[in-house]
C-alpha cells in the first residue's frame, strides 16, 4: 500500500523541506529489510507523526533507531526506539517544489 | 510536474503530514548571539596582542593566560558559525533568497571567516567577521521588517554593530 505524506518541519533539510511530499510504501513484512539512511514515517507517542532517518535496525528485537539530519532536530534518545508496530512506511520518493 | 500535481490533491484531499520538527520550535531567532561572538573574537585577538608586546610576565602566567584566550577565540569563532547556520536552516526560506540573492555567498563568507578566526590570529579576519555578520544581520532584520540602526558595541572592542531599532 502506498500513502501520500507531507512533510512539516525542518529537522531533515536539505533532504526534504517543508511543504515536501513523500511517497510512502507500507509493507510491515520488509521493515526487518530497513537499512541506515533510509526515511521512514512513524507515529510517536510524545511526538506524534514523525518522519525521520534510521540510523540502526534490529531486526530480531523488532525496532528502529532513528534521527533527524539537522543539528536543532530531536535527538536520538529523545525519539527512543521505533517499534515495528508503530512504522507506518519507508519513504520510497521524494516529490518537491524543487524537482 | 508531479509536484503541482499532488499539491492539488493535497488541497482536495488534505494529506497527512509527518513532522520533522527540532527540538525546539519556538521561532525566537536573533542573530545578535553571533555577533557577539564575532566581537569576542576580535577582543580575544586584541588581548592575544597585548600579552606578547605588553609587560613581561613569567612564563607560567604567560602560557596559561594565552591558552586560554585562545580557547576563547576557538569557541566563539565556532559559536558565531553555528548561530548563523541555524537561522540559516531554520529561517531563511527560499522567497528570501530572491528577495535577497546575495545571501548563500554572504553565509558561505562568514563560514570560512569563522574558520581563518580559528586558524590564525590575524585581527582583519576577526574584522571581517564581524562586519559579515553585521551585513547578515541587517538583511535578517529587514526580513522582518525591522528597521536597524549602528552603533559601537558599548564594550571592547568597541565596534560598530547593527542592532534592531525598536
Amino acid at each position: 500500500m502506498i500513502k501520500i505524506i507531507k512533510v512539516a518541519g525542518s529537522s531533515l533539510s536539505p533532504f526534504f523541506l517543508p511543504g515536501d511530499y513523500v511517497l510512502v510504501l507500507c509493507v510491515p513484512n520488509r521493515y526487518k529489510n530497513l537499512s541506515p539512511g533510509d526515511f521512514v514515517v512513524f507515529d510517536h507517542g510524545e511526538y506524534g507523526r514523525l518522519i525521520k532517518q534510521v540510523t540502526r535496525n534490529y531486526p530480531a528485537e523488532g525496532y528502529l533507531v532513528t534521527e533527524g539530519i539537522h543539528p536543532d532536530s530531536l535527538s536520538r534518545q529523545k525519539i527512543g526506539r521505533v517499534d515495528y508496530g508503530n512504522i507506518v512506511g519507508r519513504v520510497f520518493r521524494r516529490v518537491s517544489r524543487k524537482d | 510536474m508531479l509536484y503541482p500535481i499532488i499539491r492539488y490533491l493535497d488541497r482536495v484531499f488534505h494529506f497527512p503530514q509527518a513532522k520533522a520538527h527540532c527540538d525546539v520550535p519556538c521561532g525566537i531567532y536573533d542573530p545578535i548571539t553571533a555577533q557577539i561572538n564575532a566581537l569576542t573574537v576580535v577582543r580575544m585577538i586584541d588581548l592575544m596582542d597585548a600579552l606578547t608586546t605588553g609587560e613581561e610576565k613569567p612564563l607560567l602566567e604567560f602560557h596559561n593566560a594565552m591558552t586560554r584566550y585562545v580557547a576563547v577565540k576557538e569557541e566563539h569563532a565556532e559559536k558565531a558559525k553555528h548561530e548563523i547556520r541555524v537561522i540559516w536552516g531554520d529561517f531563511i526560506k527560499d522567497a528570501y533568497l530572491e528577495a535577497y540573492p546575495q545571501l548563500p555567498g554572504l553565509v558561505h563568507k562568514i563560514m570560512q571567516l569563522g574558520s581563518k578566526c580559528r586558524q590564525s590570529a590575524d585581527r582583519d579576519h576577526g574584522l571581517a567577521l564581524v562586519e559579515s555578520i553585521n551585513d547578515f544581520a541587517e538583511i535578517f532584520w529587514a526580513l522582518k521588517g525591522v528597521k536597524t540602526k549602528k552603533a559601537k558595541a558599548p564594550y571592547a572592542p568597541g565596534l560598530e554593530m547593527v542592532y534592531p531599532d525598536l
